[in-house]
């Protein structure tokens, strides 16, 4: 047989939207040269429940658990961004106690977060034991969370005006406690998988985002650190009492390979963790007395429009609210960062083999009730 | 030659590293929890089922009013002139209750667990206990009725003309 009499083919194959590694429910078409691909479309839209459209027919309060239900592994951070632009509506100063409450109740849920991207990732590229490790983990913190606000999952606790009740009594320990539980535990995944030599040969070089590519698709939070830049609303457009607060910001700098690979992006999530910490010790230290809800009879706030963002786990969070004065919002709309970078996806993956596609979605860290809303 | 076996040195290495790191846990406690048949103790502010006691409801209606997905069906009729108005408990504030309550329905199948109804609950009698295993055959006993007169528990009659618009029936 000749060279000439030869075809070769694109093969279009899917994955998804049952694939294990794509966090839910995605399907992304793959278009294929052998084991190279050529082309990856995400199709979404699986996980839509009308968010938006939704919001409108219900109060400001009663959009509160539905919020919680966007991204469903950093309720508290999802709560904190609508929150903040209902009150930005209203006018409204809420106490300091409650601002720290809910920084407190915000970075404990990042790290809760960041242990489930951590471990997922470490799942997707063949490892099982930091899985198991990082659930174990996850577990204290959603006691905390069981503790004071009821739930485990969808807490609905920071709400308009503060928070829904105090801290429980005796909680301030038990979060202590578990900072110093989990330092070292930090560590541990280190070992066993931030410099783990099989792993950084999955990750490193795979997936490179330049820091152009990052900023002209829109990505935030540790996707755009893992590319080298240092953007955090945290630092850069602070927010609640985050000004009061010491911590850094890290960014990927391509210690295992190039800026803006899988294994950056990684890193910034592992060395946020101990920033977030940090945080969480501070601000118990620093927690006055006082209010924990604004005295707010009813939520009701002047025509207007408002919009405000938060740093999520996974990015800047937006919500634009618009009022007409009555007891409904006229318009509710969500920015969500996971959005931003599924949109890369096509870009980053090409030319990449097709095992190095789910290292590539499993470092986005991407939540589909986020994508969709 | 000489980075080929490196890396596979390398490797090995760090697969032992892991290894003793793992060898560590074998001996200490487990983190399981057997469910069945052990259980966690529950935090006192858990948000499981609702409960209503209707003894001490006035059919105010915000709590209907509050919930997100309408999941609360209460019918309040008004007392009659000559009916006597009694009160409720000392501890909800001995407000008058000026209505009967034939009707008090939760749907547990569109409960989202928000907690938003226990909070505008001027009496505090419609709170969350610590009760999340009320697991049924059926939808229709998802619906449970604490209304006047009827047993708190599972609705068992659909009677009403407003039961068959509003509630699931298989």
């Amino acid at each position: 047989m000749t060279e000439t009499t030869l075809q070769t083919q694109e093969l279009r194959i899917n994955m998804g939207p049952q694939h294990p590694s794509t966090h839910g429910v995605l399907r992304v078409e793959l278009v294929t040269d052998g084991e190279i691909v050529k082309r990856a479309i995400p199709h979404i839209g699986y996980l839509h429940r009308c968010f938006e459209k939704h919001a409108e027919n219900i109060d400001y309060m009663g959009v509160m658990p539905f919020v919680d239900r966007m991204d469903y592994v950093a309720s508290m951070n999802n709560d904190m961004g609508y929150a903040m632009a209902v009150e930005k509506l209203m006018q409204v100063e809420i106490p300091k106690r409650a601002e720290y409450i809910r920084v407190i109740m915000a970075e404990l849920n990042r790290i809760a977060s960041h242990i489930l991207a951590i471990g997922t990732f470490g799942l997707d590229v063949g490892t099982f034991t930091p899985f198991m490790w990082c659930f174990r983990d996850r577990e204290l913190i959603l006691d905390i969370f069981e503790m004071t606000s009821g739930a485990r999952l969808l807490y609905n606790y920071l709400w308009i005006g503060g928070v829904w009740m105090d801290l429980t009594p005796g909680i301030e320990e038990k979060i202590k406690e578990f900072c110093d539980y989990f330092e070292p535990k930090i560590d541990e995944i280190d070992t066993i998988l931030s410099y783990n030599s099989i792993f950084i040969h999955r990750t490193a070089n795979v997936g490179i985002i330049s820091l152009d590519t990052a900023i002209s698709y829109g990505l935030t939070g540790p996707n755009l650190r893992g590319s080298g830049k240092k953007w955090d609303l945290r630092k850069d457009e602070p927010y609640s009492v985050y000004p009061e607060l010491e911590f850094d910001i890290p960014v990927g700098s391509g210690e295992q390979g190039t800026v803006g690979d899988c294994w950056d992006r990684y890193i910034v999530r592992v060395r946020e963790m101990r920033e977030s910490l940090k945080i969480v010790r501070q601000a118990l230290k620093q927690i006055p007395e006082g209010l924990f809800r604004a005295p707010i009879r009813k939520v009701r706030p002047p025509a207007g429009e408002a919009y405000t963002k938060v740093e999520n786990p996974r990015g800047e969070l937006g919500f634009y609210i618009v009022s007409d004065g009555s007891l409904k919002p006229y318009r509710v709309k969500a920015k969500s960062p996971c959005f931003t970078a599924i949109s890369c996806l096509d870009e980053v993956s090409r030319n990449e083999m097709i095992a190095d596609v789910v290292a590539i979605i499993g470092s986005f860290d991407i939540v589909l009730g986020e994508v969709d809303r | 030659m000489k980075s080929y076996f490196l890396n596979i040195f390398k490797s090995l290495r760090s697969i032992l590293k892991g290894m003793l790191l793992t060898a560590k846990y074998a001996f200490t406690k487990k983190a399981t929890i057997q469910y069945p048949f052990v259980k966690r103790e529950l935090p006192t502010r858990t948000r499981g089922q609702l409960f209503c006691n209707i003894d001490d409801c006035i059919g105010c209606k915000l709590c209907a009013v509050a919930c997100p997905v309408d999941c609360i069906y209460i019918t309040a009729n008004k007392k009659g002139p000559t009916e006597e108005i009694n009160h409720t408990s000392e501890e909800s504030g001995k407000k008058p209750r000026r209505f009967h309550l034939p009707q008090f329905d939760i749907d547990f199948t569109l409960c989202c667990w928000c907690g938003l109804c226990t909070d505008v609950c001027p009496t505090n009698c419609l709170y969350m206990t610590k009760n999340y295993e009320f697991s049924a055959e059926k939808r229709q006993q998802h619906i449970w009725q604490y209304g006047e007169g009827h047993k708190p528990g599972p609705k068992t009659e659909f009677n009403r003309p407003g039961d068959q618009l509003k509630l699931y029936v298989d």
